[in-house]
C-alpha cells in the first residue's frame, strides 16, 4: 500500500457549502447493480446527504482510501470484490465509519460474519426507501451526527 | 422399497380409493396456502412499481423464478387432488413461462400481431409494438387529449416478421457479439452491406398490401403528404439517438414502401451501431416501429424547449418559430422569432427578438413542399401571439410533468388557429443549477415542512402548485390547471382531472388501489393515506409535494423541483421497472371472471393469476365433489346445512365441527365451529342480509341487465353450491353468492398466537367506478375492525390476527353482516357519496348488534 489512509482521528474536513458551515454526513454506496446507486444517490442527496455512489468495488475501495465517509451503504455480493471483505478493509481504516449492509442474499453464515466484522445493521432487498433512511438516521443519532 | 410412479399411483386410485379423506384435505388446504402464497407473492411485485421500493435486476429474477415455481406445484396439487394429468393446465403454464423468460432475455413478446396500430389505439402500454417516438406521440394524444397529426404506426413486429422473411434478423443479431470485444473495425462495411441489404429486400406480401392502404386512405381524404418517421425501441427514452435515425417528410402514398424501408434501415447506421455498442445498449434485440403520419398543413410552426438554462432569464422556456412549415426552423436554416416565457403559470413573456421571416416552406398542391415569399407586412411581425403562446406554454408544461424531464417540443398551429404538437423528446441539456447536490439538499434545509413521513407514495416524483381541495361528489369541470388535488378517499374518477394536476393528497387509499394505477400511467404524483391532510391544508395554498421522500414543503420549492427534471434517470425509463412492468403483463392481471362462462378454462388461461384461480375453483369444486363421493365422508354422511338464507352450503367436518351424531342435513343449532358459528349469527343478524330489489341501472348494465339479480338467483338449488370445512376450532369458506366471491379462513384455537383470520372479497362484474368503489367500501370497513387491508385491483383481502378469542369471534360476526350486506351493493354504488352512506349505515348497524350482542 502506497498511501497511508487517514487515520480515524485525523478525517478528512467535512464538506462545507456556501459558508453555510454545517457539516453535512456523507455517505458511500456500493451496489454492482447500477439501478440501485442511480437511486439511491439522488434519493440521500435530496434528504440532504453527501453522496458518493459506485458500481465497482475497487474503485470504491481507492475512494475509501482517500477520505472518509460516516456511513458505508454496501450489497454483499458482487463482482470482483465480496461486499464483505470491503466491509472489512472500511472497519479496518476507519472504526466509526458505520456499515449497512443491503443484500438479496443473506444467509445465516453471511450476517453472523457482517456482524462479526462490525456492520451496523442489514437491509434486505428490496427495501423501501424510508427504511434505509431510517437506518442512516439510527446511525446519526448513535453517533451524535443529527441534531 | 422401490416408490410407486405417478401412473400407479392414479392407477390405484381409480380402482378403489385408497388415499384416506384427510390426506386429500391436507392437499386441499396445501392447494389454499399455496394460492394465498401466489397471490401475495404477485402483489408484492406489483407493490414495487409504486416508486418507494429499491429493486434489481436480481429481485425480479428471482421472483420470476419463485412465483413459477410456486404455479407450477400448485397445478401439480391439483393434478394430484383431481388424479387428472391436467395437460392443458400445463401447458398454459408452460405457455405463460415462456413468455416471461423472453421478457427476461429482452426478446419482447409482442401482443399484437396485425402490424399496423392506429393511432388513436397508441400508448405506452403498446411501447414495443409502437415505438418510443410514436408511443410518446400516442401518449399525448390519447392519455393528455392534445391534438398531434393523424396517422399510424407499421409496428416493431412488421420490422422483425420483414426481417426474418429476408434472412438478415439473424444477421443483425449477431453484430453486438461480433464487436463485443471494443474493437470496432469492420463495423462501417457491415453496416453499409446491411442497409444495403435491408433497403433490397421484398417486403412481405400481406404487410406491403396493407400499408399501401393504410397510407392511401390517410393521404387520399386531403390528398394529403405523408411524414414517415423511425420510432425505434430505446429511440427518444433513456438514450436519446437523437438524429441518428431516419425521417422522410413529403412523402406521397405511391413511395410509401420504400420510405418505410429507408426508415428501417436507418436502425443500422453506424453511428448507431457504434451508439449502441459503446452504450452497452445490446441486452435487447433493436427494434424499428415507424409512424405514418398526415402533414400538416401549417400557417405558424416551431419549436419549444421547456427548459433553458440561462441565468439571466432565470431558467425560462424558449419557443423559436416561423411562418410555414417547420423543417428550416428544425434544421436551423430558416430566420425565427424568439420568445422567452416563465415556466410557471401566468407564464410571463420575458422577452421576445423578432425576426425578419422574409420565405416560408409551404404544401404545394401539386405534392411535395415549397418555398415561397412571405409578404413584407407580414415578415417582420410577430408570428405567435400572446394567447398562442400561453397555450404553447400549458401544453408544454402537461408534457413536461408527464414525460418528468426537459423536452424539446415540435408544434405547429394551423390556419384555423389549432394547436397540433408533432412530436416530443427529452432535451439532452440538462437544467444548470439542478445537478449539484448541495444545493438541493440546502434548498429544502429551512423551508417550513407542512407534513412529514405521513401517507404511502403510490406515484413518485416531486410538484409543486396551489391546493385544490375536492368534496365528495364535487364537480371536477372546473378543476384548476396546475393544482394539486386534495380529498378524502382515492377515486379513479380524478382520472379525467389528472392531465391538469400536479399532484395528488388523499386521506384515505391504497397504493395499489385503481386511482394509484391511474396516477401511476399519467405520472402524477401522489401520496394516499395521509391522515389528516385536508385539516392541514388549505384551498389555494402553495405548496410543494415531494412524494418520494413523503414530505410537504411550505410554498414553492424550485430548486427541489428543478433537481427532479435534471436526473440523469427517470425511473420509470429504466431497464428494471420496464422490465417489472411487461413480466407483470403476464402475471397479474385476471382474466378468468365467470367461473360458469365456458372460457373458464386451462386453454383460456393468460397469467399466472389465472392459472390459480382456476386451480383454486376446481379444487373447491373438487372438494365438494368428494364429499359427496368419497367412501369415507360419505360413511360418516356429507351435510347440506339447512340455512335461513340461501347460501347452498355443503360442510365438511373434519373434526369435531358438528354436533355428534349429525344427519346429512343439519341445521345451524348442530354447528359446533365457533368461527362459523359466530359468521352465520352476523349473517342472520336482523338488518344485514340485504334483500331490497336491484333497479335497473344503465351504469351498471353489466350486474344488472345481462344478469339480472331475480329471485331465481337467490334460491339455493341455483346458487352453485358453497363449501365450508369446519372443525370446531377451524373454518375454511368459499363462498359465491351472485358474482361476489368470498373466502374466510379462520382459525380460533387455544393459543392467542395461532388466531388468524382471513377474508377475502373480489369478482362482480360491474363497471370500473363501482368495483373500486365497492372495494373501497369493503376495505374502509375492514380496516375500522383492526383488519390489515390490501387491495389489488378488484380483490380485497383483509387479515386479523393474534387477537383474543372473544374479539375475534366479534370480527367474524361483524364479517358475517359485511358477507349479507354487501351482496347487492354493486348497483347501488352509483356515486362516491353512496360509499360513504353505506360506511356508515354499516359500521352504525353493525354497532349496534355487536354491542347487543355482549
Amino acid at each position: 500500500m502506497t498511501n497511508e489512509p487517514d487515520r480515524p482521528d485525523a478525517p478528512e474536513p467535512p464538506a462545507e457549502v456556501g459558508g453555510a458551515g454545517k457539516a453535512r454526513t456523507s455517505i458511500l454506496v456500493l451496489d454492482d447493480e447500477a439501478i440501485v446507486c442511480k437511486r439511491l444517490k439522488p434519493f440521500f442527496q435530496k434528504a440532504g446527504y453527501e453522496v458518493e455512489a459506485f458500481n465497482n468495488p475497487t474503485e470504491a475501495l481507492a475512494r475509501v482510501k482517500e477520505r472518509r465517509f460516516d456511513v458505508v451503504i454496501t450489497d454483499l455480493k458482487m463482482e470482483g470484490l465480496d461486499g464483505l471483505a470491503f466491509l472489512g478493509k472500511v472497519k479496518e481504516l476507519y472504526r466509526d465509519t458505520d456499515v449497512i449492509v443491503i443484500t438479496g442474499f443473506a444467509t445465516l453464515e453471511t450476517s453472523r460474519e457482517s456482524f462479526r466484522k462490525g456492520v451496523f445493521d442489514f437491509v434486505a432487498k428490496p427495501f423501501k426507501l424510508a427504511e434505509i433512511l431510517d437506518v442512516v438516521r439510527r446511525v446519526e443519532k448513535e453517533r451524535g451526527l443529527a441534531p | 422399497m422401490e416408490l410407486p410412479s405417478l401412473t400407479d399411483f392414479f392407477a390405484r386410485w381409480r380402482a378403489k380409493p385408497p388415499v384416506p379423506f384427510s390426506v386429500l384435505f391436507k392437499k386441499f388446504k396445501s392447494i389454499l396456502e399455496r394460492n394465498n402464497a401466489i397471490l401475495g407473492l404477485i402483489g408484492d411485485m406489483g407493490d414495487k412499481l409504486g416508486g418507494d421500493y429499491i429493486f434489481d435486476r436480481q429481485y425480479i429474477l428471482d421472483s420470476c423464478e419463485r412465483l413459477g415455481d410456486q404455479v407450477f406445484k400448485l397445478v401439480s396439487d391439483l393434478s394430484l387432488l383431481c388424479q387428472r394429468k391436467n395437460v392443458g393446465l400445463f401447458t398454459a403454464f408452460e405457455r405463460i413461462s415462456y413468455e416471461i423468460r423472453e421478457e427476461l432475455a429482452g426478446r419482447r413478446v409482442l401482443s399484437r400481431t396485425d402490424h399496423l396500430l392506429p393511432l388513436c389505439d397508441l400508448t405506452h402500454d403498446l411501447v414495443d409494438e409502437g415505438g418510443n417516438k410514436m408511443a410518446n406521440v400516442g401518449d399525448i394524444r390519447n392519455i393528455l387529449g392534445f391534438t398531434v397529426p393523424e396517422g399510424f404506426v407499421i409496428t416493431a413486429g412488421a420490422y422483425f416478421e420483414a426481417m426474418e422473411r429476408a434472412g438478415l434478423r439473424g444477421r443483425a443479431a449477431e453484430i453486438p457479439t461480433k464487436f463485443a470485444g471494443g474493437d470496432l473495425d469492420g463495423l462501417t462495411e457491415v453496416a453499409v452491406q446491411l442497409q444495403k441489404d435491408i433497403l433490397a429486400m421484398p417486403l412481405p406480401k400481406g404487410l406491403a398490401k396493407a400499408v399501401k392502404l393504410a397510407a392511401k386512405r390517410l393521404a387520399a381524404e386531403h390528398g394529403q403528404m405523408l411524414a414517415v418517421r423511425s420510432s425505434a425501441w430505446g429511440e427518444d427514452g433513456e438514450s436519446s439517438f437523437a438524429g441518428m435515425y431516419e425521417s422522410v417528410l413529403g412523402v406521397s402514398p405511391e413511395q410509401i414502401l420504400s420510405a418505410y424501408k429507408a426508415v428501417l434501415a436507418s436502425l443500422f447506421c453506424e453511428q448507431a451501431l457504434r451508439y449502441r455498442l459503446q452504450r452497452g445498449l445490446f441486452r435487447e434485440e433493436p427494434a424499428m416501429a415507424v409512424g405514418v403520419m398526415r402533414m400538416v398543413q401549417a400557417r405558424v410552426s416551431g419549436g419549444l424547449y421547456t427548459y433553458v438554462p440561462l441565468l439571466e432569464h432565470d431558467q425560462p422556456m424558449v419557443v423559436s418559430a416561423a411562418w410555414g412549415l417547420g423543417k428550416p426552423i428544425v434544421e436551423g436554416t430558416a430566420e425565427t422569432d424568439t420568445f422567452f416565457i416563465g415556466r410557471d403559470p401566468p407564464h410571463e413573456l420575458l422577452s421576445s427578438e423578432i425576426g425578419v421571416k422574409s420565405t416560408r416552406l409551404v404544401l404545394d398542391a401539386a405534392g411535395g413542399t415549397r418555398t415561397e415569399d412571405v409578404p413584407a407586412e407580414a415578415a417582420a411581425s410577430p408570428c405567435l401571439d400572446r394567447d398562442q403562446l400561453t397555450l404553447l406554454a400549458k401544453t408544454a408544461m402537461s408534457l413536461e410533468r408527464f414525460f418528468k424531464r426537459p423536452l424539446d417540443v415540435e408544434w405547429a398551429f394551423t390556419p384555423q388557429g389549432e394547436l397540433v404538437i408533432l412530436q416530443a423528446r427529452p432535451l439532452s441539456i440538462k437544467p444548470k443549477t439542478c445537478t449539484e447536490g448541495p444545493d438541493v439538499a440546502e434548498a429544502t434545509k429551512d423551508v417550513p415542512v407542512i407534513i412529514s413521513g405521513k401517507g404511502v407514495p403510490a406515484m413518485g416524483g416531486v410538484s409543486s402548485g396551489p391546493v385544490h381541495i375536492v368534496g365528495e361528489g364535487a364537480d371536477l369541470s372546473d378543476f384548476p390547471y396546475g393544482a394539486i388535488l386534495v380529498t378524502h378517499h382515492s377515486s379513479p374518477r380524478f382520472a379525467r382531472v389528472m392531465p391538469k394536476c400536479r399532484g395528488i393528497i388523499t386521506e384515505m387509499g391504497s397504493a395499489t388501489g385503481h386511482m394509484a394505477t391511474i396516477a401511476r400511467e399519467l405520472r402524477v404524483p401522489t401520496l394516499v393515506g395521509v391522515s389528516d391532510a385536508l385539516s392541514i391544508l388549505r384551498e389555494g395554498q402553495e405548496i410543494t409535494l415531494d412524494a418520494d421522500h413523503i414530505v410537504v414543503y411550505q410554498g414553492v420549492v424550485e430548486a427541489l423541483c428543478r433537481y427532479e427534471l435534471g436526473k440523469e434517470d427517470v425511473f420509470e425509463e429504466s431497464w428494471e421497472y420496464r422490465t417489472l412492468t411487461r413480466v407483470l403483463k403476464h402475471i397479474s392481471p385476471l382474466t378468468l371472471l365467470d367461473p360458469d362462462a365456458d372460457s373458464f378454462s386451462p386453454e383460456k388461461c393468460k397469467t399466472f393469476h389465472d392459472i390459480a384461480r382456476y386451480v383454486h375453483q376446481r379444487a373447491v369444486d373438487k372438494l365438494i365433489a368428494l364429499s359427496e363421493e368419497h367412501q369415507e365422508i360419505k360413511e360418516s354422511a356429507p351435510h347440506k346445512l339447512i340455512t335461513k338464507l340461501p347460501l347452498g352450503l355443503t360442510v365438511i367436518d373434519v373434526e369435531g365441527g358438528l354436533a355428534a351424531g349429525a344427519r346429512d342435513e343439519i341445521r345451524e343449532e348442530d354447528v359446533r365451529c365457533r368461527p362459523l358459528r359466530a359468521l352465520l349469527e352476523g349473517m342472520n343478524a336482523s338488518g344485514m342480509w340485504e334483500t331490497c330489489a336491484v333497479a335497473v341501472d344503465m351504469g351498471s348494465f353489466m350486474s344488472s341487465v345481462t344478469r339480472t339479480m331475480t329471485a331465481s338467483q337467490s334460491h339455493p338449488t341455483t346458487l352453485g353450491r358453497n363449501l365450508a370445512v369446519i372443525s370446531e376450532e377451524y373454518l375454511n369458506l368459499h363462498l359465491r353468492l351472485g358474482y361476489h366471491f368470498t373466502v374466510v379462513d379462520a382459525y380460533l384455537g387455544e393459543s392467542v398466537n395461532d388466531n388468524a383470520v382471513l377474508f377475502r372479497f373480489m369478482g362482480g362484474v360491474t363497471d370500473f367506478t363501482r368495483r373500486s368503489r365497492r372495494a373501497g367500501l369493503i376495505a374502509a370497513i375492514l380496516e375500522q375492525y383492526d383488519f390489515v387491508v390490501k387491495i389489488s385491483g378488484d380483490m380485497v383481502t383483509g387479515r386479523a390476527k393474534k387477537h383474543p378469542e372473544k374479539a375475534m369471534l366479534d370480527k367474524m360476526f361483524m364479517l358475517g353482516g359485511l358477507i349479507g350486506y354487501t351482496r347487492q351493493l354493486d348497483t347501488r354504488l352509483g356515486s362516491d357519496d353512496a360509499g360513504r352512506h353505506h360506511f356508515d349505515t354499516f359500521v352504525q348497524r353493525i354497532n349496534a348488534l355487536r354491542e347487543a350482542r355482549q
